[in-house]
Order: C-alpha cells, then structure tokens, then sequence
C-alpha cells in the first residue's frame, strides 16, 4: 500500500495550528489577563493592595517556572522556592560585598541559579515520583540551612540588606509586569517549539521518549536549569524589591503556596497557574487575619482539585465555556 | 548483506537465564518472525536489542558496528525503532503529536515532519481521531499508533512486539498490510507474534526461542514443522 498524497500543503498549515492550539488559546487567555493586571494601578493607588499584587506577580512566575518542570516536563520537584532563594542571595551578597549593581546581579543571579538547577537536574536524573520529591526536598532544606546557618556571611535569619532598584511601587508592578510577560511568551515560545514536544513526551512516558529519539537527559536537565534561572530571576527581583534577603524565602511553606497556585490554576496548562497566583495570593492577605487557618484551606483546595478537577481552574474554565458554547 | 547480527548474548535476572547464548543474523530487507511461547525471552531481547537492557555477555553488530550498551535513543538515531507489546504512547497528547515528537527527535523539521505524520495517519486511517489525545483512544488505535510512530522516520530495523495482540482484525490488516508493503521496499523487521497464521504470511523466516535459547532458526513453515517447536509451544511431543 502507497502513502497516501492526501497532505497537500494546506492540510499541513491545518494540522500545524491545530496541533497547537491549546497552547495559543492559554497564551492568549494569559495575555488577556495580563492585560487587566496592567490596568489596575489606574483604580488602585493604595501602597499597601500594590504590593501584593507585585508579590502575587512574583509567585506567578515561581509558578509558572514550576508548571515548566513539573506540569510540562512530569519532574516533580520540591525546591522552586530555593531557587528563587538562591537568586536572590546571589545578587544580595554580590551587591552587599562588592558592590555589584542590581542588574548585573540579577543577570548573575539566572546564571547561578540556572547552573545550580543543571547540577541538581543531572544529580536526580533516575529518579521519579516520591523519591525525586523527597530529594529535591532534602535539597530544599540544605539549601535553606546553609543560608540560615551562615551567619558570618549571609547574617542568617537577621537578613541581609540589599540596594533597591526603584523608588516608585507602581514602577515595581510594571517591572514585575513586564518580566512576567516576558516569561510568558518565552514558554510560549518554548512549548511551541520542539522542546514543547520533546518536554511532553518525557512527562507521559520516559521510555516511549527514549524510543522515540528523545534526548531525555539533556532535556530533563534542560527543564530543570530553565525553570530554576527563572526562579532565580523573580527571587532576585524580590530581593531588591523587598531590600532584604533572608532564609524565609526558601520556606517549605513558599514551596507549598506555589504547589497550590500551580495545582489550583491547572498543571500543565500555560494560563492557569498564572492566574491562580494572584487568586491564591489575594486571598492568603484576606485569610491573613485567620492565622494558620489559610494554610488549611489552600491544602484542601489542592486535595480537592488534585482528587477531581486535574486541570484546575483552567480546565473548569474551558468546560464552561464548551458547554456555553453548545448551549 | 547484514544489517543486524546477535552474537552469543545472554542476559540473566538472579538465578534466571532469560537470554542464553542466543545468535542469529538478520539480512537487510529481511522480515524475520521471532516465535516461542510466553516467557521464552523474545521480549528480553528485543529489550537488549532496542537498548533498555544491557546483556551480560554477547555482542551485537548494527551495520558490522558494535551496539550493545547503547541507549535507546541513540539507537534509534541509528535506525532502530521498537514497538512495545504493552503499548507505550504520549497520552496526553494528540495523534498529530505523537508522530512529531519521533519525527522532530529523529532530526525532521517542522514542516517535513508534520508531512509525514498526516502520510502516515491517512496510511494507518487514524484521520478521525487525528486530533485526539492518545489516552482517549481504544487499546487497538494505541496500537496502531505506536505502530506509526516506529514509522515516522523510516527506521534501518523494525523491532514489533506483538503489534496484533488484541487488535481488531481491521487494524490488523491495516498493521500487515503496511509491514507488507515496507518489507517489498526493503523494509527489515524483526515480527514478534503469537499470531501463527500472520507469522506464516508475512514472515518468510523465523527464529524460535523457548527457555532463553534458539530453537530452530528456519523458514518459518520448516520452523512451525519443528517437532522441538510444537513440543515447545504445547508441551508434548510432535505425531
């Protein structure tokens, strides 16, 4: 039997945009909603609201790095929140000891923290599951006591100072704004690509990857290094936002908010985590006034929507307007 | 000329020799049946062959090349492309997809490789559920997809492990008309399958295995002849 001459040119445009469309339709939907964060300076001028959404902005892309290697790639790992620790101490202490200016910081920060992930990404390599988690949690707290144990340098738990960047706070949303949005089209660009593909297939199944061609170590530790430099990238932005750095940021409890953004806004989805980060950070400061109590509720959101809603608030989204749609 | 040859290898797990001392050689353009009852180690070897398990002794030659030791993606940089009996496909992603992800890893580009993944899905008839995520297809459209996949970028040596086990007869005479037409081009194969008359048709050889080691390595009719073979296959002697 011949192949088939039934793929004319237009078929194959047909089939290319076809085949990713769900990623353009979350880019876009993320745009959108980006769009309506830039607007809203315009109604609110309170200091205090601004800057929680500039560290909403700040977990949405620890969440959307997050969503890179776990969601896209299946590398379960539970030390996005010591990435962005590490990069934030690495533009701290170069500019608290030498002086370093706060771009070139952070600019040394993705570089750190990128090489850093690479390390880990190739250390963990066989492992999956539960013993890849556990690891990278050991890692995590490692991690977290050398910062808070190194007091001679890092000033543990005191903190350390950092040089500011800019003075205005509405100045700070839009640069958080804008490196969002720059992280967003660069996993846009990414999940479109090969890599996309490539990422995908080592998520559903390493050994039909590896049959396949895949170079799976290399774009394991790929994702692994990525996600971490863009981890690296908001903790150093943090740091010179907040002029302080301090072992607090690696928290295991940083970790679980951006588990819950991730799990809530819908794994694997390029819009939702992005989205659920500002949801889930709004109402922690609502719940602020409860205590602990916040924790409770986002561990039973993330139960409930592990358990019965795998695609999160974007996949509860695109039924409802499937259903509207037919309607 | 050949294109695959299997030298002495074994592999054991503990106190169980599940490849002993097996050689044979596969021709270029060769369809080979690789035959023997469960648990006789034709699975294990296609796992050696393919790269997912190292042999303990043993030499394999791809092109006159030693191979063994090799992962399975550089293996199938080389050519060698397997389908697994239990059936391996990215589930959460499309048809379209799936095809992609061998054809961009195997060095296609973009517009190259989506060429042959709609060839490939109007050969095998899978343009209905083109667009569905593969964990949303029944077991034998699985099949059939991750026959296709072996086929994006035409491989030096297929290695099929029961590609007709529960699978329609449609799809199966979808699957053997393709290895049909491959193998008039010059295709090779090694064709793993319980499924003797299929075997018959399609494979003008075979090699039987029972207990890790070659039985016979004939034409297939001499083979499933073979008094050693039927007394493999039901555990008596032949009349």
């Amino acid at each position: 039997m011949a192949p088939s001459s039934a793929t004319s040119p237009a078929g194959n445009r047909s089939g290319a945009q076809l085949s990713n469309t769900k990623t353009t339709v979350e880019f876009r939907a993320a745009l959108v909603a980006m769009a309506i964060v830039a607007l809203i300076p315009l109604g609110v001028s309170n200091p205090y609201w601004l800057g929680v959404l500039i560290v909403s902005m700040y977990f949405a892309i620890l969440a959307g790095a997050w969503n890179l290697l776990a969601g896209y790639t299946g590398q379960f790992s539970l030390a996005p929140a010591t990435f962005a620790m590490i990069g934030a101490y690495t533009t701290g202490l170069l500019n608290h000891y030498f002086g370093v200016p706060p771009l070139l910081g952070i600019v040394a920060a993705v570089v750190v923290s990128g090489l850093v992930g690479l390390l880990l990404g190739r250390a963990v390599l066989r492992l999956v599951g539960p013993y890849l988690a556990l690891t990278t949690l050991s890692f995590a707290e490692i991690m977290r006591l050398v910062a808070s144990n190194s007091i001679d340098i890092t000033r543990g738990d005191l903190g350390l100072g950092v040089a500011g960047l800019l003075d205005s706070r509405v100045g700070w949303y839009y640069l958080f704004l804008g490196a969002l949005v720059a992280l967003l089209v660069l996993f846009y660009m990414l999940l479109r690509s090969k890599a996309g593909l490539f990422l995908q297939a080592i998520r559903d199944d390493e050994v039909a990857a590896r049959r396949a061609g895949v170079n799976v170590v290399f774009w394991k530790t790929a994702a692994f290094a990525i996600s971490a430099a863009a981890s690296g990238f908001a903790g150093a932005l943090y740091a010179h936002f907040a002029e302080l750095v301090t072992p607090e940021l690696g928290l295991i409890g940083q970790t679980g908010l951006i588990v819950s953004m991730t799990v809530i806004g819908g794994m694997g989805t390029l819009a939702g985590p992005l989205v659920a980060a500002f949801l889930v950070y709004v109402l922690s400061e609502w719940l602020r006034d409860v205590g602990g109590y916040q924790l409770v509720v986002f561990a039973a959101l993330v139960v409930i929507f592990a358990r019965f809603f795998r695609e999160g608030l974007w996949g509860l989204a695109r039924a409802a307007v499937q259903r509207w749609g037919r309607a | 000329m050949t294109l695959l040859s299997v030298r002495g290898v074994t592999k054991r797990f503990g106190g169980l020799t599940a490849v002993n001392d097996v050689s044979f050689d596969v021709a270029a353009g060769e369809l080979v049946g690789l035959i023997g009852p469960n648990g006789s180690g034709k699975t294990t070897l296609l796992n050696i062959l393919s790269g997912l398990a190292d042999p303990d002794s043993g030499e394999i030659l791809l092109d006159n090349v030693p191979c063994q030791g090799l992962t399975p993606e550089r293996l199938a940089h080389r050519g060698v492309m397997r389908m697994f009996q239990l059936t391996r496909v990215f589930r959460r992603m499309n048809v379209i997809d799936n095809l992609l992800v061998a054809g961009r890893a195997l060095g296609l580009g973009a517009d190259e490789a989506l060429t042959r993944a709609n060839a490939l899905i109007s050969e095998l008839r899978l343009d209905v559920i083109r667009h569905l995520d593969a964990g949303q297809l029944s077991g034998g459209q699985m099949k059939l997809l991750e026959f296709g996949v072996c086929f994006m970028v035409p491989p030096r040596i297929a290695l099929l492990d029961e590609p007709f086990a529960a699978v329609h007869p449609t799809m199966k005479e979808i699957m053997g008309d393709f290895i049909r037409s491959r193998h008039e081009k010059g295709q090779t194969f090694i064709l793993v399958s319980h499924d003797m008359p299929v075997v018959v048709e399609l494979c003008p050889r075979a090699v039987c295995m029972n207990a890790g080691a070659v039985v016979i390595d004939a034409t297939t009719r001499e083979v499933l002849n073979d008094p050693r073979v039927i007394e493999a296959y039901l555990g008596g002697q032949a009349a």
